[in-house]
């Protein structure tokens, strides 16, 4: 019974096979391959910086004790190996081409096993696609917490799976497989059309979702990945460029390129401050306020070394060491000169994979403190780390930008800009016109010659005691009188004025950092952040 | 047949492969003298070993050389051991255990051997003295990461120091859980012995675990008159007791600061714990004094503890809302004296405190008072200033000699880093103490000798299978302790016990002899101590 309703459908299907051909013209494409290349184009250069981002956050190395951590976890063995594959994405098209080699494989062996027929072959590109889809809802989330050995870890297993399954059919039922770089003979251009028609919509469904709900993600991991090679270039740039996207991540990295390159008081309201909401999520499930991703190099480049290394070792406590904070640590252990916990550090880093670079480079400076201090990015920190100590407790916000407000004291006119900028950044008045005085007899820069113009209300005549700013004077009163009709309800309209007034500190001062929140690209509502 | 044979070629071939990687463990027929001695991680030089301590394991740090020879040699027998150059020397643990048995009281001298481009080199020799008594066998410490204020995994681990078996006594969540996430702490032995076991856990499943007899049961050390609930612990020696301090602690990070971070009380009292009756009942209780790390002498007799006056830092003026941020701005003066009460077992009675050392008339602080087990020293860590000397490069180990009243610090066993958290052997000759001096960051567990005239010798970091975990391990070792046999528990049963129970609430019943002296209003005791002789306020009690 079972032989005879086997063979009755196969002659049509044969029929068909041999009719193919004749239908077939020469529109008939290699849909595999073309997938193929798809998912390596989208996995490499539209999310290879996500994913670069994501080894940056993750940890691997040869030696299961260092990774003991890890293996120790329900599926660690998987955690382990999904982070070993995550390391070829040092380099983002050699990462993507493993990454879209999976993919591709992983739906020709489901097209095998579900022995799925030409109509229905664009189910088998439905897992793959599921996959991307999935990876792009998450967003920040594939890397936030650490989980970072799920991005290859699900793919592999998918796959080891699906080539046991397919194993077994081929032993027991030696069924041809459909060719893999080919076209399949069974195929019709209908077929062939429907498959393309499946995986271009859906791709673009995913990049649409991408672009339109999860727009910073890219730009975050863009810009974190920048900050670690030190363009700063790039990063102003970049956040000049997605100036009315705002979040905190991005807010530091741009802050910080200001700082490295002595901007910080001329440029640094050029993007909006109002901070809409991410979607990310700490450990516990709840939503997060992203911090994790910008306090210790916040703290690191604003000059606060220990807090620093304090915002390593309690994201270390809480995901187990990364790539990200054993670098920073051994930066800061160097600034400290802690030459064997510097030498600790590099001792695991040497161990992983790819980060030879970052080990020889660092490693001289051990027990070189002139090295240290001769490097271009460590000199500029040095320039604002504190005089004094006092507690983390004392330590006003912003913490991206770092600046201590209890500190009247610094070591160099970058410290004291950074302090005036930070005043002006938090809207505390007081405190900036309590760091003014070794700048007076002098020409500000603009943010704080916008900063001196609009204490002078409360503070008459203090504007006397510097030069060039009667020339800003027009432009304050004009934004004033401009203004005046929208200062009743701000927040409602901050953003339609943001483009207008970009990078001017009285609209700032009025408009910015209330709370406003674009209403379009987030689903989300505002953070529940004040000024920070 | 043909793949039977393909294995054991393939295994034949490995075996020869894996082999020929390692040099061969025999000390090279030629080689040059150098006129210095080999650096060695970790420190083994010159040190005095207990005859049951695992196999020392070293790397030889030498950049140049491709191959490692290190022959190690008594009165009678010798261990040659072999390595390349990113390996370690490992000893065999057979040759190694026969080595030290019969070398004990004895020296050992290490010969090593560097191959390197031009031939192979011998260093100058160094020596390990082999002690005649062995050390406890167990050492229990919590791993966690140095320095943080949130917590997710950790644990309380046991290691035998005679092999390099560690297993653990309790972990918490591996995976996080928000919802069971807790922290665990302050694990402590009745005299040596895992009969009697304490340890606290916090947040989700809180409260106190006791373990006797192989049981484990939870208390709450609850009451309006307590601070908190029990800190640190002490199993009285022969009643059913513990001594335990409560502590409203709060911890701050410098900015710019040599010392990372600061750990401060801003109120302390002392505990008395009847495990049998399960009652509580208040040691010290003082309003305007900061009582803390109580520990029995021996006999049962004596309850030493710290104790700093915190009233004379304090403006009046300020409210008591703001008490914790008035002692963080004079962190650095807040000092702790060595205080000693004494104890009637069958009455269950205190007697009067009395100033044993009093540091903060030299500008110093007492923290961590151990009496050794013959009861002729009292081991503490004195440091400038404060009580978590964990966190204090100025911490060093001293002794207080009972017999003569001498105070003087173990100058052999101490760093210029934090030399604080320690535990003596039950045999009064070797103690174990948490050191940061081999990064600055990660306190690592030192043995040190502590021979009959009171003097300590050189220490040393426990062994490890791979002595470069030591660097690998982004852990501290918190809390050593010292215990003759292995806890009698299994983790199954304390998770049991921690997950599965609320925990029993202890009753508070006041001792009439407790020292309470509080600002303004009536303890549950009429007594105060005496006038100048007492750590606790000068202030007179209602």
């Amino acid at each position: 019974m079972s032989k005879k309703s086997f063979k009755q459908p196969q002659k049509p299907a044969q029929q068909k096979v041999a009719a193919a051909p004749q239908k077939r013209g020469k529109r008939l494409l290699p849909v595999l391959p073309i997938f193929f290349l798809l998912t390596w184009l989208w996995a490499a250069w539209y999310y290879g910086s996500v994913f670069y981002i994501s080894r940056e956050y993750s940890l691997w190395s040869a030696d299961t004790r260092i990774m003991g951590f890890i293996l120790c976890q329900p599926y660690g063995i998987l955690r382990y190996i999904g982070r070993a594959m995550l390391l070829l994405y040092k380099y983002p098209w050699l990462g993507g081409l493993l990454m879209a080699a999976m993919l591709t494989a992983g739906s020709w062996l489901v097209g095998y096993c579900m022995r799925l027929k030409a109509t229905w072959r664009p189910v088998q590109y439905l897992p793959a696609l599921l996959y991307m889809a999935i990876v792009t809802w998450y967003g920040l989330d594939i890397f936030f917490e650490a989980r970072t050995g799920f991005i290859f870890g699900i793919p592999f297993v998918a796959l080891v799976v699906l080539c046991i399954w397919s194993i077994m059919i081929r032993s027991f039922s030696r069924k041809p497989a459909p060719a893999f770089i080919g076209i399949p003979k069974d195929e019709t251009p209908r077929q062939n059309g429907l498959q393309l028609l499946v995986i271009v919509v859906a791709m673009a469904a995913i990049i649409g979702f991408d672009l339109w709900q999860r727009p910073y993600v890219r730009v975050i991991c863009k810009l974190l990945d920048m900050e670690y090679r030190q363009d700063w270039a790039g990063i102003q740039k970049l956040a000049r460029a997605h100036a009315t996207m705002s979040n905190r991540p991005m807010a530091c990295s741009y802050a910080i390129s200001l700082v490295q390159t002595g901007q910080v008081s001329e440029r640094l309201f050029e993007i909006r401050m109002d901070y809409d909401s991410l979607y990310i999520h700490g450990m516990d499930g709840h939503h997060n306020n992203a911090s994790s991703l910008y306090v210790p190099e916040g703290n690191y480049f604003g000059g606060f070394i220990q807090s620093s290394q304090h915002a390593c070792m309690e994201q270390m406590v809480m995901t187990g060491p990364t790539i990200r904070l054993l670098k920073l640590s051994t930066k800061c252990a160097l600034m400290n000169q802690e030459w064997e916990l510097a030498e600790k550090y590099l001792t695991i880093l040497r161990k992983v994979p790819f980060e030879g670079a970052f080990c020889e480079k660092y490693g001289k400076m051990v027990r070189r403190l002139d090295l240290v201090n001769a490097d271009k990015e460590m000199a500029m920190i040095r320039l604002t780390e504190p005089l004094h100590d006092s507690f983390e407790n004392q330590y006003q916000q912003p913490l991206f930008m770092g600046y201590n407000l209890m500190l009247v004291e610094g070591r160099s006119q970058n410290a004291l800009l950074n302090s005036l900028v930070v005043c002006l950044y938090t809207k505390l008045m007081p405190q900036f016109i309590e760091r003014l005085e070794p700048l007076a007899g002098s020409t500000p820069p603009s943010i704080i010659m916008d900063g001196i113009l609009l204490a002078e209300n409360k503070h008459p005549g203090i504007a006397q005691n510097f030069n060039g700013l009667n020339f800003r004077q027009p432009q304050l009163q004009a934004f004033i009188q401009n203004t005046q009709p929208y200062m009743s309800d701000r927040p409602a309209h901050a953003y339609e004025l943001f483009p207008k007034y970009k990078g001017y500190y009285p609209y700032y001062y009025f408009f910015g950092n209330l709370k406003a929140t674009r209403k379009g690209y987030t689903s989300l509502s505002s953070s529940s952040s004040g000024v920070n | 047949m043909r793949y039977t044979l393909l294995y054991i070629y393939i295994i034949a071939a490995s075996t020869l492969l894996l082999s020929g990687c390692k040099p061969k463990a025999e000390v090279p027929a030629q080689f040059a003298e150098a006129d210095t001695e080999a650096a060695i991680y970790p420190d083994y030089k010159d040190i005095v070993v207990p005859p049951n301590i695992a196999p020392l394991n070293f790397l030889v740090k030498d950049s140049i050389a491709t191959a490692f020879v290190a022959r190690l040699h008594g009165s009678k027998s010798e261990i040659i051991a072999a390595s390349s150059a990113n390996d370690a020397i490992r000893m065999d643990s057979t040759q190694w255990r026969a080595l030290l048995t019969e070398n004990k009281g004895g020296d050992i001298s290490v010969d090593i051997y560097a191959k390197r481009p031009d031939g192979w080199v011998h260093f100058k020799p160094h020596k390990i003295s082999v002690a005649e008594e062995p050390i406890d066998a167990f050492l229990s410490y919590r791993l966690i990461e140095p320095g943080y204020e949130l917590y997710r995994q950790l644990g309380i681990y046991q290691r035998n120091l005679t092999t390099f078996e560690e297993v653990p006594v309790y972990e918490n969540n591996r995976e996080y859980n928000d919802g069971e996430n807790h922290c665990v702490n302050c694990h402590n032995y009745r005299m040596g012995s895992t009969e009697s076991m304490v340890f606290h856990v916090r947040s989700n499943h809180g409260g106190t675990i006791i373990v006797q007899d192989g049981k484990a049961h939870k208390i709450q050390l609850k009451d309006s008159t307590i601070i908190t609930s029990g800190v640190y612990p002490s199993w009285h020696p022969t009643e059913n007791l513990l001594a335990f301090s409560t502590n409203k602690t709060g911890q701050a990070f410098h900015l710019y600061h040599p010392e990372k971070l600061e750990v401060m009380d801003e109120k302390s009292d002392l505990l008395l714990y009847d495990v049998t009756k399960n009652e509580v009942s208040h040691i010290i209780r003082t309003s305007d004094d900061l009582e803390t790390f109580p520990c029995w002498s021996p006999d049962g007799r004596t309850l030493y503890y710290c104790s700093a006056k915190r009233n004379y830092l304090l403006d009046p003026t300020v409210p008591d809302t703001l008490i914790t941020q008035q002692l963080l701005l004079k962190f650095d003066s807040l000092r702790y004296n060595l205080m000693s009460i004494p104890f009637d077992p069958k009455t269950r009675s205190f007697g009067q405190p009395r100033m044993e050392v009093n540091a903060a008339a030299e500008s110093k602080s007492i923290a961590v008072p151990r009496v050794s087990p013959d009861g002729r020293y009292v081991l503490y860590t004195r440091g400038d200033y404060g009580q978590f000397h964990i966190w204090h490069k100025s911490s060093d180990l001293w002794v207080k000699d009972l017999q003569s009243g001498d105070c003087y610090p173990l100058t052999e066993a101490n760093s210029p880093d934090v030399d604080s958290f320690h535990s003596w052997s039950s045999n009064s000759r070797w103690f174990v103490f948490s050191s940061r001096r081999m990064d600055g960051n990660y306190t690592r567990p030192f043995i040190a000798y502590f021979d009959k005239d009171g003097k300590a010798h050189k220490p040393f970091v426990i062994p490890q299978e791979d002595p470069e975990w030591n660097i690998l391990l982004l852990k501290s070792y918190n809390v050593p302790e010292l215990s003759r046999d292995a806890v009698r528990i299994s983790e199954k049963d304390l998770r049991q016990c921690i997950y599965e129970t609320e925990g029993e609430n202890a009753v508070y019943k006041p001792n009439p002899t407790a020292i309470v002296v509080l600002d303004g209003m009536t303890g549950a005791s009429p007594r105060k101590p005496a006038d100048g002789t007492t750590g606790a306020s000068p202030k007179k009690p209602e």
